[in-house]
């Protein structure tokens, strides 16, 4: 059974279609990452699955249930998505905004459970130090961390990540996916992960599969090494690229910009 | 128990719960403060404390003044000072944008509007006299409160567009006012005036009672959207509605109830606006942005500032009296602004 179903999913502002005809689908315990260049339509895509936007035709189901008979407080139950930059005018302490991932499973008072699973989630994305710091007095990076700690402790079966890694040093990028790999992989709970991503690097060597997007349409869905051609590179990217090493480690080199 | 983070969040949460106490301690002594500040010599405020605490039956000229003359007026100050604070913590909240208050929305000038017709045209939709020129206000405040209720209703309208039609509600209704003060009378413009100075005389108790209804009555509502207001005055609409919140939705029910809240004090006594954006900063400062605790807290913050407001304005240059609208800008302005500036400097 797949965990989430897009079925012909089309999305168009006024006078411009963004996504077209997207068919996919996400089994449990799957990382699946989104890429393509600007304007491809990876954020409208995680957008259309979280009904933040709302699709113009198609279908999103998850768990066979179809999405657009969930209220949105059901919807956040078994989906987190991650904006790209969270700002705010109003911060609050780390704690309570990871607090607030357990929104939508609580009523209106806080229980020892509540608490219990944003230390956690703290704890586990290496940000205990940072719990009673304010939001805004983080940095770009450390923010993102938080902002992956809400969507933790709100405990779903589907993340939603936009560019999880675009603020993070070159440590803490492969620290986080390695996490965010971890916790799709925990055989104890069926969570699977849809991320939009720039480095193709990065994709490559985290996902089980990749979705290419180009001009919103699907133009290849699979495993990495069958997805990240040069072929294919070349086609969404506009690059020369040469894919070194095998299917458990490729090296994907790029050569330069193409005509 | 939980591990030490649990423990810390608990704790930070019970310290903030006797900050909040320890202010509404304050507020309480200052309203006996306040009942004992007056002209009538026999009543100090140690008097006037024992005889409102039943320590001691005072005469009945003393009760009478302390009942019926400035119990009515110190209800006011709580009423209106709980009042607009909620209303303005709740609007900052649900448009993400600290420079909004109660005045924002052009409430207070579709009140000011109402008053005008009823002063200098002598137009008014409530024919009874002491009401006529209150009671318009009251109308023509709930018309903007109408306006704000259709605009709902296009889905897709922003924080901005709310923030942007409120001003030109504002603009609107100023000019139309202007235009009567040429034609009016020097007697109807010094009605008018002193209508817009805002002033917590006027209202009865009974007008009070009912004002404090209406409040006390909408409170428990403001403080059940608490988590939504976190997740939108944190994050924005994206990220409320990742959260489960309808940002759209809960944006014109919580809009609509705090220009209700503000309608119902505006139109009685008079413009007061700067409680409405001073003292749910204040509380910010002193709770933090957790509209759990941030709300009771600006409440709290709300009416001492309305009732300090008051009651130096009353007794500066007795026997005349200042309105509490002035008086709240000229002491509340600096201390805001000091607030303010320390905060950041802390930040640095």
């Amino acid at each position: 059974m797949s965990l989430l179903d897009v079925h012909e999913l089309c999305f168009s502002w006024p006078g411009r279609e963004v996504l077209r005809d997207i068919n996919f689908e996400i089994k449990p315990n799957e990382l699946v990452s989104v890429l393509g260049v600007n304007g491809a339509g990876k954020t409208t895509l995680l957008k259309c699955i979280n009904r933040i936007l709302a699709q113009t035709s198609g279908r999103v189901r998850l768990q066979s249930k179809d999405m657009v008979n969930l209220s949105l407080m059901k919807v956040a139950k078994h989906i987190a998505y991650v904006p790209q930059n969270v700002g705010t005018n109003f911060p609050m302490k780390v704690f309570d905004v990871v607090l607030l991932g357990r929104r939508p499973h609580l009523s209106w008072f806080v229980g020892e459970g509540d608490r219990e699973k944003v230390s956690e989630s703290l704890h586990y994305l290496n940000l205990s130090d940072f719990a009673f710091r304010r939001y805004d007095q983080l940095s770009g990076g450390e923010r993102q961390r938080v902002v992956l700690a809400k969507a933790l402790a709100q405990d779903p079966n589907l993340f939603l990540l936009d560019e999880p890694t675009s603020d993070l040093d070159l440590k803490n990028q492969i620290i986080i996916m390695e996490k965010v790999r971890a916790l799709v992989k925990d055989s104890s709970r069926a969570s699977s992960a849809l991320v939009a991503i720039h480095d193709i690097d990065i994709a490559a060597r985290f996902s089980d599969k990749i979705l290419l997007l180009h001009e919103g349409v699907i133009h290849a869905f699979g495993p990495p090494q069958e997805v990240l051609t040069p072929e294919n590179i070349a086609h969404v990217f506009g690059v020369e690229a040469e894919i070194m090493g095998d299917s458990s480690s490729m090296r994907i080199i790029i050569q330069g910009a193409l005509e | 128990m939980g591990d030490s983070l649990s423990i810390q969040h608990q704790e930070q949460g019970r310290s903030q719960l006797v900050k909040m106490g320890l202010m509404a301690g304050l507020t309480l002594f200052l309203c006996l403060f306040a009942l004992g500040q007056g002209s009538s010599s026999q009543l100090d405020v140690l008097t006037t404390a024992k005889i409102v605490l039943g320590l001691e039956s005072g005469t009945e000229i003393q009760s009478s003044i302390i009942w019926e003359l400035r119990l009515p007026r110190v209800l006011m100050a709580i009423i209106g000072g709980v009042g607009l604070a909620t209303a303005g913590a709740l609007m900052q909240g649900c448009l993400g944008n600290p420079l909004v208050s109660p005045l924002t929305l052009g409430v207070a000038s579709g009140a000011a509007l109402g008053a005008a017709l009823a002063i200098v045209l002598g137009f008014s939709f409530t024919t009874i006299g002491a009401f006529a020129i209150a009671g318009n206000a009251f109308v023509f405040s709930l018309i903007v409160v109408f306006i704000i209720i259709q605009l709902g209703r296009y889905r897709s309208i922003s924080a901005e567009s709310y923030i942007l039609v409120g001003i030109a509600i504002t603009f609107i209704a100023g000019a139309i006012v202007s235009t009567m003060q040429y034609f009016a009378t020097d007697a109807q413009l010094s009605q008018l005036a002193h209508w817009s100075f805002g002033s917590l005389a006027r209202p009865d108790m009974v007008i009070v009672l009912g004002i404090g209804i209406v409040i006390f009555g909408l409170m428990p509502q403001a403080m059940l959207w608490s988590w939504d207001l976190n997740a939108l005055s944190m994050g924005g609409d994206d990220f409320a509605i990742s959260t489960g919140v309808n940002p759209s939705q809960i944006r014109k029910n919580i809009l609509v109830l705090s220009a209700l809240m503000t309608s119902a004090i505006i139109a009685f006594t008079g413009m007061i606006g700067f409680v409405g954006l001073a003292a749910p900063h204040m509380s910010r400062l002193i709770i933090g942005n957790d509209y759990r605790k941030l709300l009771p807290s600006s409440a709290i913050c709300g009416a001492f500032l309305m009732i300090l407001a008051d009651t130096i304005g009353r007794t500066l240059f007795a026997p005349v009296v200042i309105p509490v609208g002035i008086m709240l800008a000229i002491i509340g302005g600096p201390v805001f602004m000091y607030l303010l500036l320390q905060s950041k400097g802390v930040q640095r």
